[in-house]
């Protein structure tokens, strides 16, 4: 097994944080491109852990380890990454709605999101629908990922689709909404372009939109 | 029967004159519902004591809440909580830590600290922003405010012979314990993600932690328990551990961390005869039913349907293994009309044979829910859940 693979399975398999930062170090001393690191160590082993997910094998503990691995893996490649040509696979701003305090289920998304190459403006919670759009129109994302956890909410997230609409920002952003009072029909409702059901969902929709699904 | 009767009756899988009703309201629900009509003078619950918390010698009336239930008609879910006192002893300082212009953060009792947008409701949900314990060193220093053996556990009135009287006589709804899961424990002392990466990052932590829960929920609960025996009708294991799509751990951390640590707890109140326990979790709990009903939890609430949790389902899977209370999805009773009927019809008539069901919304009654529709489903429940004729089922369906 090489060094790559090797990584790819510690994260996967979620071993040691210190085996995870061993085998980093290992593959950059062996001179590998950060690109092939990244691609074809870490962000294999997030993928392997997504996939588990999906399948019920592996749980929000498992998840977030697994994100925590990626993250530390990929902040010892840090300097590596910034030397070489490396873009993101897109922009993504992020957010709670309005009157909503929840975070956990969007900490989630960003991690697992910047770990699958993502650069995301995280604007927080409880976020007015004039700070969407305001942010929408500077950064031009890809894509807006809208959270909420309370059904009471909920009906923020159609104010910022309706704002966005009108300052005609609507058709040059992908909608994507998440959080536990979400429905798919109240996504339809509101004219989004998807909702996730999950965080790993959710990260699996942007990658299909920017064309680079693993 | 009294409500209380019918509660015992219904978890314990015999005979009881209807379904119990056992709906739980939220405090921003019922502000509401007084602003479209739910006439306040009716709700007001009135508690007495000492005045002014035992500064004067006087006995006073006080407000110390509302009563919904005995206006609704329903079962008060909460019932009488026998006050031992699982928190940290002695509790931290309520108090504003830091504030901008636009949030106020807070330490709560329990040491967390919480954040709310200035000027809002104080009574809605906060975020939480920090939590006390984040490794060894701060869970060694906190458990100092968790000896199970402080005398303050017990009410300054725990007189036994008393409170066995009171027990016996309390017929407004179960008389209950609270115990807080070694889940529900740790995630409230370390915050959800830093206790679920714990469980890889410092096994021996949680193992720790595991150890302590067990300890101290037992000897906090034993004077109680092995006094009042099953004069206690029933354990309220608080846990929240599972979001819409699945737990928050898996059957094999479960198994590892907390199954024997539940068995031994379960196992010393089936000892004094209390074998009603009744785990509230949200979420979908499905992967991990097998495992709980193992541990030697027998009874699920809220159910909710939102995350793929089916009363029938379970029944049919679980037999009598758990008594179930919820699972009516509160989406389709807000929206009510015959939504709402079709809520109630596809399942109560189903959950009455089967017995073992108190109906309920799958979790507390959320606040966007009007009076009006909220009266519109008690009216229609109301009718739904009598026997009106028919034989009740004698002992188990399975």
């Amino acid at each position: 097994m090489n060094v790559l693979d090797e990584l790819a399975d510690s994260i996967g398999q979620l071993g040691s944080s210190n085996r995870v930062i061993e085998l980093t170090k290992e593959a950059i001393a062996e001179g590998l491109p950060a690109t092939d690191i990244v691609e074809k160590g870490i962000r294999k082993g997030l993928d392997y852990v997504g996939q588990q997910f999906e399948h019920n094998t592996y749980f929000l503990a498992e998840l977030l380890y697994g994100a925590e691995l990626t993250n530390e893996a990929l902040e010892v490649l840090r300097p590596q990454m910034e030397g070489s040509n490396t873009k993101p696979r897109a922009r993504i701003v992020l957010g709670t709605v309005k009157g909503d305090m929840h975070d956990i289920g969007k900490n989630i998304f960003k991690s697992l999101a910047m770990a699958s190459g993502f650069k995301v403006k995280d604007l927080g919670v409880d976020v007015e629908a004039d700070t969407f759009v305001e942010n929408v129109a500077r950064e031009e994302p890809e894509i807006l990922a809208m959270s909420a956890l309370l059904t009471t909410t909920v009906p923020e997230m159609k104010v910022v689709v309706d704002s966005l609409r009108k300052a005609g920002l609507r058709d040059r952003v992908k909608i994507i909404l998440g959080g536990n009072a979400v429905s798919r029909e109240f996504g339809r409702s509101v004219e989004a372009d998807a909702v996730a059901l999950t965080a790993v969902e959710g990260v699996e929709i942007c990658k299909k939109w920017t064309g680079k699904s693993d | 029967m009294t409500p209380r009767e019918r509660y015992r009756e219904t978890i314990n899988f015999r005979q009881p004159d209807e379904i119990p009703w056992i709906d739980h309201f939220e405090t921003e629900g019922i502000v509401r519902w007084i602003k479209e009509g739910l006439p306040i003078d009716r709700i007001i619950a009135i508690g007495s004591e000492v005045s002014c918390g035992g500064a004067l010698l006087g006995s006073g009336l006080s407000m110390s809440g509302f009563d919904l239930s005995s206006y609704f008609g329903s079962i008060p879910m909460v019932g009488h909580f026998l006050p031992i006192d699982i928190g940290p002893i002695p509790r931290f300082k309520e108090g504003t830590v830091r504030e901008d212009e636009k949030y106020v953060d807070t330490i709560t009792e329990i040491g967390s600290i919480t954040r709310r947008r200035r000027g809002s409701l104080t009574y809605s949900m906060p975020m939480f922003v920090d939590h006390p314990v984040k490794d060894r060193e701060s869970w060694e220093e906190y458990k100092r405010r968790l000896n199970p053996l402080d005398p303050r556990r017990y009410p300054k009135d725990w007189h036994k012979d008393s409170y066995l009287r009171y027990c016996e006589e309390y017929q407004k709804g179960p008389i209950q314990v609270a115990v807080t899961g070694l889940y529900g424990f740790g995630m409230q002392l370390m915050g959800i993600e830093r206790f679920n990466v714990a469980f890889y990052r410092d096994p021996e932590l949680v193992e720790d932690m595991a150890n302590y829960w067990e300890f101290f929920t037992v000897e906090a609960l034993r004077d109680a328990v092995t006094t009042l025996r099953d004069g206690i009708d029933q354990v309220f294991w608080w846990e929240d551990m599972a979001s819409r799509h699945g737990p928050n751990i898996s059957p094999r951390l479960y198994k590892r961390y907390l199954l024997n640590h539940y068995k031994r707890v379960t196992g010393f109140l089936r000892k004094n005869k209390i074998d009603r326990i009744m785990m509230d979790s949200d979420g979908n709990m499905n992967p991990l039913l097998d495992l709980i009903s193992e541990s030697g939890i027998t009874g699920l609430w809220p159910l909710e349907v939102n995350a793929g949790m089916d009363a029938i389902a379970i029944r049919k899977n679980y037999g009598d293994k758990f008594y179930l209370g919820g699972n009516l999805d509160k989406a389709r009773i807000a929206r009510g009309g015959e939504e709402m009927r079709d809520e109630i019809d596809s399942k109560i008539s189903i959950l009455r044979e089967m017995g073992g069901y108190c109906a309920g919304v799958d979790h507390v009654v959320p606040s966007d829910v009007s009076l009006e529709k909220f009266m519109e489903y008690a009216d229609y429940l109301r009718k739904k859940r009598g026997f009106e004729g028919k034989s009740f089922p004698s002992g188990s369906h399975f």
